[in-house]
């Protein structure tokens, strides 16, 4: 039983890792696509000779990107209502996110008995806006008339073991470890310094529950949609304007696909040709006279 | 009192009949306000004829915009459906489908079901929430079927998901009528939190239907873009026909103005190429007419062309197919380079903005990556920065703006149009929403020139119903017959949408709205003209 929760929680670090690799290798690998833009305002195309002006920079752009993940102002701005409980869950998860982090760090970089109740604190709080946030989630999605259309029936079920696993951690951080940080920092240690392998492969059922918990959300993670927002900001796609330069990377790229074969089959795109030639040839002579 | 409605779901989309989903009545319709609060309401569209609902596809709402036969038996039908998977297969290939295959995928992978896009869409408000043109609708029926016969996920995991779609002869059908309720004016893209563009969806739909299965509205497709690609415009005006209508420019001109010149055609060098949706030359010559005393009085150099191709800005392909949108933009730019000009303008057109200056972007390579920009810009620095003697009481009248989505959600252009109507219009009111958050005029991606069977009706009565509404309210302090009101609409296809609106609703007649483009008021306001430019004629 160990054993096997062993090697599913690294299996699903590994795993983890794995697919996010491929995630990113495709989302680098992806085609430019063409310029398809939305506009929050004004933007270069109100000068004449836009193209003498320059775009924002890459800083005001990750600036807008961290202020974006960290207060949800889309939704602020577009959908209040839903924003309360979504900006609860989230601040609670960025910070129960980083609180594993510390607890990682913690574990390993310094003295683990004179751990504060400090780190108690954080993680409790934490863990409290992000079940609060949680459940205020999963209670608007199944009685508000709106959020339920189209929501499918597995995204309830994410919910509810979301809200298990957040009581999980609870349940093995004051039960199991009796609310002692010096404790939850002991275990956390063994686990990233591989050691005392026979005391793991009995583990206790609390945190042991908890890390099985935690795998899942692993192995889940990289399928979810939290990935796709990132790979926005990494694509030129919405509140972002590149326009193609002469010589400069997008006219590289866009080249490469010049020279693919189309393969669309209506009759008027003579599908095989490169898209070079679909672009250029006429499919029927222009009608030059003038009896028309 | 409403009658209940049938809940529809996803699920209903394929349904084997040929019963419509929906039929909408008056009463489902969102509310007008005066002065046609009060008139009694009609259903917005007519029924088809039994022998049109026996020859085509109408099963979604009952209105035909494709005119799409029925298959003749089960045989059809199948290859029909397999030819829309191999489309389907292509468009989410990145080497089949490379130019949008990155926000199409960010589109159907990121949406969380939240539907705070639903309350932006005009034609779902106005249609009085009809479930079927909620953005998300056609969307989400993708997203579904792409789960189980692309991605092939098991029984359970569809259960689960939701993707017990069926794939069938009537959803295809309906797909490809439903692509065409979507205006393409993205407002519900702006709105949505994370950046799921579900009116690219619709358009990515049209594309399959166009590029795969031969399937799109006549107006766009034989007599839009094939028939630019072979005469010059999709207006069919031929480049001999074009030098006519530029001598009727001249008299026109000598007549308003006082002054007979000669428009610059065809002239090597020039700094500018102007180039008009030539719809304009066949229903709104002012317009033309207009631009050509502007950059006369302000001593541009510039140009018209009558070589075929460029005397037509319009591009069809921008609303449903990448191949004759690469096609057209490529022509259109070729004219430009023979022509030595130093860049391209493009006049009162929406779609020909954002097609030829933003989309054709990156496929305009090396000496094809042409200087081309807005008539905006342009037309604000003759008029804000003095180089045009004009007095504003010509125009003192009220005038609300219409902001096109194309140039102005889609591009960004907001201010130049309002900082030369503040200038010269000192009765400008804005309607509500506007700018970046205003509402299509319900005639987007093609619309306004559709009108197959009950189309035009659908149109008049529940994509432009927003539109109507807006316009209404904005007046509403002045609709008093004694006063000329007037809608300005920098955007051939908005103009003609909501031309359209205007008249069926007799408001010209009844309330004196008038309507027209931008360029007109500048020339309206200027002190040099013989005879005043606006006529207060109807047409
Ligand atoms: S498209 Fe955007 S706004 Fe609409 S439901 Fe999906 S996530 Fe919400
Ligand atoms: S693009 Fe416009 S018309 Fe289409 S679904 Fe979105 S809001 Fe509605």
């Amino acid at each position: 039983m160990g054993g096997l929760i062993l090697f599913i929680f690294y299996g699903s670090i590994l795993f983890f890792i794995l697919t996010t690799a491929l995630r990113v290798k495709k989302c680098i690998d992806a085609p430019v696509h063409l310029h398809w833009e939305l506009y929050k305002g004004s933007s270069i195309y109100e000068s004449t000779e836009w193209w003498t002006k320059k775009e924002i920079t890459f800083g005001e752009k990750l600036w807008s990107m961290v202020l974006d993940l960290l207060f949800l102002r889309e939704f602020y701005h577009r959908n209040r209502r839903f924003w309360y409980p979504l900006y609860l869950f989230h601040t609670g998860l960025y910070l129960l996110i980083l609180w594993h982090a510390w607890l990682f760090i913690r574990a390993v970089v310094a003295d683990i008995e004179t751990a504060s109740i400090f780190g108690w604190v954080w993680g409790t709080f934490s863990t409290l806006l992000t079940f609060i946030g949680g459940m205020a989630i999963l209670i608007m999605r199944m009685r508000d008339e709106e959020l339920k259309v189209h929501y499918p029936p597995v995204h309830y079920v994410k919910w509810v073991f979301l809200l298990l696993t957040l009581i999980g951690g609870v349940y093995a951080v004051d039960l199991h470890f009796k609310s002692s940080i010096p404790s939850l920092l002991k275990y956390v240690r063994e686990q990233v310094t591989f050691a005392d392998f026979e005391h793991k492969l009995r583990p206790a059922p609390a945190p042991a529950l908890h890390v099985l918990f935690a795998s899942v959300w692993l192995i889940y993670l990289p399928f979810s949609h939290v990935y796709q927002l990132f790979f926005r900001y990494y694509h030129y796609l919405r509140w972002d304007d590149v326009p193609n330069r002469k010589g400069g990377e997008i006219e590289k790229r866009v080249r490469e696909h010049l020279e693919r074969p189309v393969t669309w089959s209506a009759p008027h795109i003579q599908s095989g040709k490169q898209w070079r030639e679909v672009a250029s040839e006429m499919q029927q002579p222009p009608i030059l006279d003038s009896n028309r | 009192m409403k009658a209940k409605r049938k809940k529809i779901r996803l699920q209903d989309i394929s349904l084997p009949t040929d019963e419509p989903l929906i039929t909408i009545r008056a009463d489902d319709l969102m509310p007008l306000p005066p002065p046609l609060a009060r008139e009694e309401k009609k259903d917005p569209y007519p029924s088809l004829s039994e022998e049109q609902k026996k020859r085509y596809e109408s099963s979604l709402d009952g209105v035909s915009a494709l005119s799409l036969p029925k298959p003749r038996n089960k045989e059809e039908e199948e290859k029909l459906v397999e030819r829309f998977l191999r489309g389907l297969e292509k468009l989410l290939s990145p080497n089949d489908n490379w130019l949008f295959w990155q926000p199409l995928i960010q589109s159907l992978e990121s949406c969380v079901r939240c539907q705070t896009c639903s309350d932006a869409c005009p034609v779902y408000l106005s249609s009085g929430n009809q479930e079927i043109y909620r953005p998300t609708y056609r969307s989400e029926i993708l997203r579904r079927i792409i789960n189980k016969y692309i991605k092939k996920r098991g029984k359970i995991l569809s259960k689960l998901t939701g993707d017990d779609i069926e794939l069938n002869w009537p959803t295809v059908a309906r797909l490809a009528e439903l692509a065409y309720r979507c205006s393409l004016c993205r407002r519900c893209a702006q709105r949505c939190p994370l950046g799921s563009d579900n009116g690219l969806i619709g358009r990515e739909l049209r594309k399959l239907f166009s590029q795969e299965m031969g399937i799109a509205p006549k107006e766009l497709h034989e007599s839009g873009t094939v028939q630019q690609l072979r005469v010059g415009a999709s207006t069919g005006i031929s480049p001999e026909a074009f030098q006519g209508m530029v001598e009727f420019m001249e008299d026109e001109i000598e007549e308003k103005w006082g002054r007979r010149i000669k428009i610059p055609v065809d002239k090597e060098g020039s700094d500018i190429l102007l180039i008009h949706n030539s719809g304009e030359f066949m229903s709104w010559i002012e317009n033309p007419v207009a631009f050509a005393i502007v950059f006369e009085a302000a001593g541009l150099s510039w140009t018209l062309s009558s070589e075929i191709y460029g005397y037509e800005a319009t591009n069809y392909g921008t609303w449903y197919d990448d191949v004759q949108l690469a096609r057209i933009s490529l022509k259109q730019v070729e004219v430009a380079r023979k022509l030595k000009v130093k860049k391209m303008v493009m006049a009162e057109c929406g779609h020909a903005h954002k097609g030829l200056i933003v989309i054709a972007d990156r496929i305009l390579l090396d000496e094809m990556n042409f200087p081309r920009e807005s008539f905006l810009p342009l037309l604000e620095e003759l008029v804000c920065g003095g180089k045009l003697e004009l007095d504003p009481q010509k125009n003192n009248f009220p005038v609300t703006l219409h902001d096109p989505c194309n140039f102005v959600r889609l591009m960004g252009i907001v201010e130049p149009q309002r900082r030369i109507l503040r200038k010269i219009c000192p009765q400008f009111r804005e309607m509500e929403p506007h700018g970046v958050e205003n509402y299509c005029c319900g005639g987007g991606s093609g619309f306004a020139i559709m009108s197959s069977m009950n189309f035009k009706e659908w149109r008049e009565n529940i994509s432009s119903r927003m539109k109507l509404k807006q316009i209404l309210e904005a007046f509403n302090d002045v609709l008093d017959p004694g006063i000329k009101k007037y809608v300005c609409a920098p955007c051939s296809n908005c103009k003609g949408a909501i031309r359209d609106i205007l008249a069926s609703n007799g408001l010209w007649e009844r309330h004196s709205i008038y309507y027209g483009g931008l360029v007109e008021l500048v020339a309206n306001a200027m002190v040099a003209m013989k005879k005043p430019f606006i006529d207060w004629e109807w047409h």
